[in-house]
């Protein structure tokens, strides 16, 4: 299997003109978006410092879950273009990107709900031989690459806290579960970086702090972590770099503690609209998802 | 009312030929619908496809049946391409309407009168199958109990006819045993979740979309054998939302639901036709209440057996053999 997770860099957050950062996992130029004549996405230089995590801040409607949408190959962009480790990634279809070690998770957890628990994790692992229709009909040609997979998913169901609950369906998981069955099971993918929208929305402040903690030991295993998130507490806990959008473009970007004093940021999404958010706008960047 | 005319009648129909047509049709419609998550409004047509061409090579070509079945079987493939591709990326609900669209087009092309010359047109294709009877190992005769028997012909078809399903069924069953049908089943539950996984959702689908068609082209070979010959009446969407009916029935995403489902569903067909037919002949019965069960009897039974449906599913959500997970109907 080939090993995807990059070196870990110590610093990923020292900041250089213009955005740029030393060793870039992630580099994205002139991305752009409408939707009937609204500008989504527009983002004319973004880099994602390997081995960092990465915050994406805004109010609601500031085109973040549209970027992790473009990003992954799950919308194509109207302009841009981006790579993942130098390797271009525009025209790609979402699940060649997710091949090439960046996987996506949901702001809605989408968990294969009538699959266990285990089939769930299984199904993430790349490269497997048995999924091939010339071979899924001989066992004795996939038995063995089962069996490790199967082995690699329940140490992680282990990790993730999840292991009594392998062979259940995945719908009888509570949704803070859900929240870590799909964390891990992005792992079993072997990705390079892992992108996150909303990994604490709806999860009680308990599991929310097991879910930070998985996030950082993500980190010191070498993964480039860009996630979405609301809550400020979060952001400043756990990221390195913090990027604000609104309206679709970036408005700085910085480290955590710079971000908080940044004028700009506070009108925009800490004070004026933080309010607005708490009155169910979110629905409107759900429906995108 | 002889009750032993109505047993032996609807057992004849359970075991016999019509009941594997259906039960190949419908394993073929449990891997789109059941394990895919594909809504075929069109499997009918994958079936008319293969018995066309399978009649076509010997009735117009004048060429061998053992090559018409195979180029028959291959239509289906290429029928799951033409359909698949270009609205597999779309929605289901696009998919269902083009499915549905495709198989009336196709039906009523087969027997315009422009076609006539290839096809038959409306007065089908006949005398097909004589080279599949030449094989018949059985004695000349008829084999059985009163009404419950059939002929020589008729067991021949039928058992070929039965280890197709045998052979459809355990297909089936080991593709999605494999890793590949835990794909195939992600895909149903998420596409967006399996395409971030990694998992080539458009191309997997095509492929369970033509292997579900050639085993619904299976059921249209003996069809065609069957009645060594083919006419577009047999192939109209009824057919296809019958399989739907026989599919929910003995259950969704199960193996042995889609056979048993399809004999029970011929046994009380033809059981429930066959009381009506006797019911009417009954002199205590009034004129006009006779001739409409006359008329109109394979309409009650139709509607009898939607009756019966939704009284198991009441009971059993999941159908005959569903599991409480997987089962469940989500359409």
């Amino acid at each position: 299997m080939p090993e995807r997770a990059p070196e870990r860099n110590a610093g990923g957050g020292e900041v250089l003109p213009e955005g740029a950062k030393h060793d870039p996992i992630l580099v994205a130029d002139g991305l752009r978006r409408s939707f009937s004549g609204i500008r989504a996405v527009d983002v004319d230089h973004l880099e994602i410092a390997r081995g960092a995590v990465t915050a994406i801040i805004g109010p609601n409607g500031a085109g973040k879950t549209t970027l992790f949408n473009l990003l992954s190959g799950f919308e194509r962009p109207d302009a841009g273009i981006w790579s993942l480790d130098g390797k271009r990634l525009n025209g790609l279809a979402a699940h060649r990107i997710s091949r090439l070690g960046m996987v996506r998770t949901f702001q809605l957890t989408r968990v294969l709900a009538r699959l266990t628990v285990l089939e769930n994790m299984a199904v993430a692992a790349p490269g497997q031989s048995g999924e091939r229709l010339e071979r899924a009909l001989l066992r004795r040609l996939w038995r063995d690459q089962e069996q490790k997979v199967k082995i690699r998913a329940r140490t992680l169901l282990q990790r993730f806290g999840l292991d009594h609950m392998a062979d259940q369906p995945a719908d009888t998981l509570s949704g803070g579960q859900r929240k870590l069955l799909e964390m891990a099971r992005a792992l079993m993918t072997q990705p390079g970086l892992i992108m996150f929208d909303e990994p604490t929305a709806g999860v009680n402040p308990a599991l929310t702090q097991s879910l930070l903690g998985h996030v950082r030991k993500l980190q010191a295993e070498g993964l480039t972590i860009v996630f979405i998130e609301h809550d400020m507490d979060v952001v400043m806990g756990i990221s390195d770099w913090v990027v604000v959008m609104a309206q679709g473009r970036i408005l700085a970007e910085g480290p955590p503690a710079d971000i908080v004093a940044h004028a700009g940021v506070i009108e925009a999404y800490l004070g004026r609209a933080h309010g607005l958010e708490k009155g169910g706008a979110a629905e409107s960047e759900a429906s995108r998802d | 009312m002889e009750f032993d005319v109505i047993l032996g009648n609807a057992g004849r129909a359970g075991l016999g030929p019509q009941a594997a047509i259906f039960a190949l049709l419908v394993i073929g419609l449990n891997l789109h619908f059941g394990y895919t998550g594909l809504l075929n409004f069109g499997q009918v047509a994958f079936m008319m496809v293969a018995a066309y061409g399978t009649a076509i090579t010997v009735a117009t070509w004048g060429g061998s049946l053992w090559l018409g079945i195979p180029f028959g079987l291959g239509l289906c493939v290429v029928l799951a391409l033409v359909l698949g591709l270009p609205t597999l990326r779309l929605r289901k609900e696009y998919f269902a309407i083009t499915t549905l669209a495709a198989a009336e087009i196709l039906r009523l092309l087969v027997r315009s009168s422009p076609a006539t010359d290839i096809t038959g047109g409306p007065f089908g294709l006949q005398a097909i199958a004589g080279s599949f009877y030449a094989l018949n190992p059985i004695v000349e005769g008829r084999y059985g109990i009163g009404t419950f028997s059939y002929t020589a012909n008729q067991l021949w078809v039928m058992i070929v006819g039965w280890v197709l399903v045998a052979l459809a069924a355990t297909l089936v069953f080991l593709l999605i045993r494999s890793p590949w049908g835990r794909v195939i089943r992600a895909i149903r539950e998420d596409e967006d979740a399996a395409a971030s996984l990694g998992k080539n959702v458009v191309g997997y689908k095509l492929q369970a979309l033509a292997i579900g068609g050639v085993i619904g082209g299976l059921a249209g070979v003996v069809n065609a054998l069957q009645q060594s010959g083919v006419g577009s009446e047999s192939f109209g969407s009824q057919v296809t939302f019958m399989a739907y009916v026989v599919l929910i029935m003995g259950g969704v995403a199960t193996t042995a639901g889609p056979i048993v489902a399809a004999v029970l569903f011929w046994f009380l067909r033809e059981g429930v036709d066959s009381f009506l037919r006797q019911l009417s002949e009954e002199a205590w019965l009034p004129d006009l209440l006779a001739d409409f069960l006359y008329d109109a009897g394979g309409a009650v039974s139709i509607a009898l057996a939607g009756i019966a449906l939704i009284l198991l599913l009441k009971s059993r959500p999941g159908g005959l053999f569903g599991k409480r997970h997987e089962g469940a109907a989500d359409a």
